[in-house]
């Protein structure tokens, strides 16, 4: 699919959300769209999928079946979730008993089993996300369009999205996806585009920059100090959350004994891996996993400044003595 | 494309929405039919036609404004946009065809219409097919008028309401006898006023050409205003 001098505003008169865009994907690629907010992300995201038609210039070569998962599923609508994915199956072109055999597949995937008869108005935010990931594959998409799939997530489901990603890349499609909360280091390998000031723009992989995800747990009450310690090392600090809900935990992905790209032997005080704290997985490579990219971190999570939290990553501090006061988990790229 | 039109269908009915104009048309229908009368078919449902106009342009509105936003265009993105906006036509025509029925069966048991021929002996029968074709007449042009009102064209309800009652007071108003371009609007009120006559052939398909001219250019015109508009 290729976006061929596009441009994009909303109205007649409006200002342009995005200027002369060249840019393209091929099939088995996964790109990661990086930028601020509202510096177009959807807006560039949504003419991939064919929500929006370009004012200017055109989009070529859009793959037959596309899968568009939106940053907020309409959830205010009046049917069952099994009601709903049944009917969209049956929208996307699947003969009835072909739909109801995606439908179950995807429920029971994404823990949705239980949430079969629910009315979607009455979904949690997070579940509702579910609902609307599993309308976009119910019929393999060529073209997988991803607007903020993590936001809402629990850990477990938060696992299973690079897992879908890898499937759709496996089977010859391409995938989109956009995030500002550093999620996509779970993807290694992406291709990276950032949209700024109507610009889209590649960064340029370099083997040599590739970054790697590292858990550890550090004690609550020195969290602070520790993710200052941290960055002054010249880490990026991910994420830090409670240590009660580990991501891996909920994982279907086994995982491996030895994380692949991990020294054999933990280094010195560290527990091994597996264990509560530490290293432990993260994303579809556990353990470690690398990114060919030099950027794999959006600058709202990025270094901002040394010993000062940023918007996002202070919205996540676990507050003192709440949880678990033994450990905070903090996830590290580097 | 049938089965994005059965969602929407049973997601205008399921929300309720369905209630309000169907219950706006049974009123209008039983003030107009509750003085019995026993009048020639034709005669009856040429005014029924005109009658529920508003109410099939208001019902399309709402119909079309049921969806969400976000999942009109995720249809958008499943089926293309001609077959988004198609099915959503769709499903305004065939609701309202269930109103038509309503309107073209409740004058038999409150007596509101007889078997008496029409002009000329014009059989009861033909006047009941004249009826039925002034209602599908009003049908297409409420559904273009309806899908001009609604909120993917015109974004605000005020705006939405504002196309809706100027769509609907201009098919009257221009629709009179001593209109001044009653070829601005569909011959909603010219077909009432015709069906009372006898209709030669010319009469109906220069009415039925019309119709489907202006509905082809109203809907040309959703189209185009939904162009930047999923």
């Amino acid at each position: 699919m290729r976006l061929d001098g596009v441009w994009l505003r909303y109205h007649r008169h409006g200002p342009w959300v995005l200027r002369q865009v060249d840019a393209a994907i091929g099939p088995g690629e996964v790109t990661v769209v990086l930028g601020r907010n509202g510096a177009g992300k959807s807006t560039l995201l949504q003419l991939a999928a064919g929500v929006l038609r370009p004012s200017r210039g055109r989009v070529v070569d859009r793959p037959a079946t596309v899968g568009w998962v939106p940053e907020r599923f309409p959830a205010d609508q009046p049917f069952t979730v099994g009601a709903y994915l049944s009917a969209m199956g049956r929208v996307a072109g699947l003969p009835g008993p072909a739909a109801d055999r995606a439908v179950g597949h995807w429920v029971e995937r994404l823990g949705l089993t239980r949430f079969h008869d629910v009315r979607l108005p009455q979904l949690s935010k997070g579940t509702a996300q579910k609902v609307g990931l599993a309308q976009a594959l119910l019929r393999p998409p060529g073209l997988l369009v991803l607007d903020e799939p993590w936001e809402g997530l629990d850990a477990a489901a938060r696992e299973l999205v690079p897992e879908m990603i890898g499937e759709v890349l496996a089977a010859g499609g391409a995938v989109l996806v956009s995030d500002h909360r550093g999620e996509t280091v779970r993807l290694p390998g992406a291709r990276q585009w950032s949209v700024a000031d109507g610009a889209v723009t590649e960064a340029t992989p370099s083997g040599g920059a590739a970054v790697a995800v590292v858990e550890l747990a550090v004690p609550a009450a020195g969290l602070a100090a520790a993710v200052a310690r941290l960055r002054a090392d010249g880490h990026q600090i991910l994420r830090v959350r409670d240590h009660a809900a580990p991501p891996a935990a909920g994982s279907p992905v086994p995982a491996p004994a030895e994380p692949p790209d991990l020294p054999s032997e933990t280094p010195p005080g560290l527990p091994s891996t597996g264990a509560s704290p530490g290293v432990s997985s993260s994303g579809a490579s556990p353990g470690v996993s690398s990114s060919g990219a030099s950027s794999g971190v959006p600058s709202d999570v990025g270094p901002a400044a040394d010993g000062v939290l940023g918007e996002d990553l202070a919205g996540e501090l676990p507050a003192a003595g709440a949880g678990r006061p033994g450990a905070a988990t903090s996830e590290v790229g580097r | 494309m049938i089965a994005l039109v059965r969602l929407r269908l049973t997601g205008f009915v399921q929300t309720g929405r369905a209630l309000a104009p169907v219950l706006a048309g049974l009123l209008a229908l039983g003030i107009l039919y509750g003085g019995g009368g026993g009048a020639r078919p034709a005669d009856v449902y040429g005014v029924s036609a005109v009658v529920i106009f508003p109410v099939l342009a208001w019902q399309t509105k709402i119909l079309l404004d049921v969806e969400p936003d976000v999942q009109r265009r995720l249809a958008r993105v499943v089926v293309g946009p001609a077959r988004e906006q198609a099915a959503g036509l769709l499903a305004a025509f065939v609701a309202g065809l269930a109103v038509v029925l309503v309107a073209l069966v409740m004058p038999w048991p409150l007596g509101a219409v007889s078997l008496a021929s029409g002009p000329e002996g014009r059989p009861a029968l033909v006047g009941v097919a004249l009826g039925l074709w002034a209602h599908l007449l009003a049908l297409s042009a409420a559904v273009a008028v309806g899908a001009l009102a609604s909120r993917a064209v015109t974004r605000s309800a005020g705006y939405g309401a504002a196309v809706l009652a100027v769509g609907v007071v201009g098919v009257v108003v221009f629709g009179l006898s001593d209109s001044v371009a009653p070829w601005l609007v569909p011959p909603v009120m010219a077909t009432a006023r015709a069906v009372t006559r006898p209709v030669d052939p010319g009469t109906g398909l220069l009415f039925t050409g019309w119709a489907v001219l202006w509905v082809a250019l109203a809907l040309a015109g959703y189209a185009r205003g939904r162009r930047n508009r999923a």
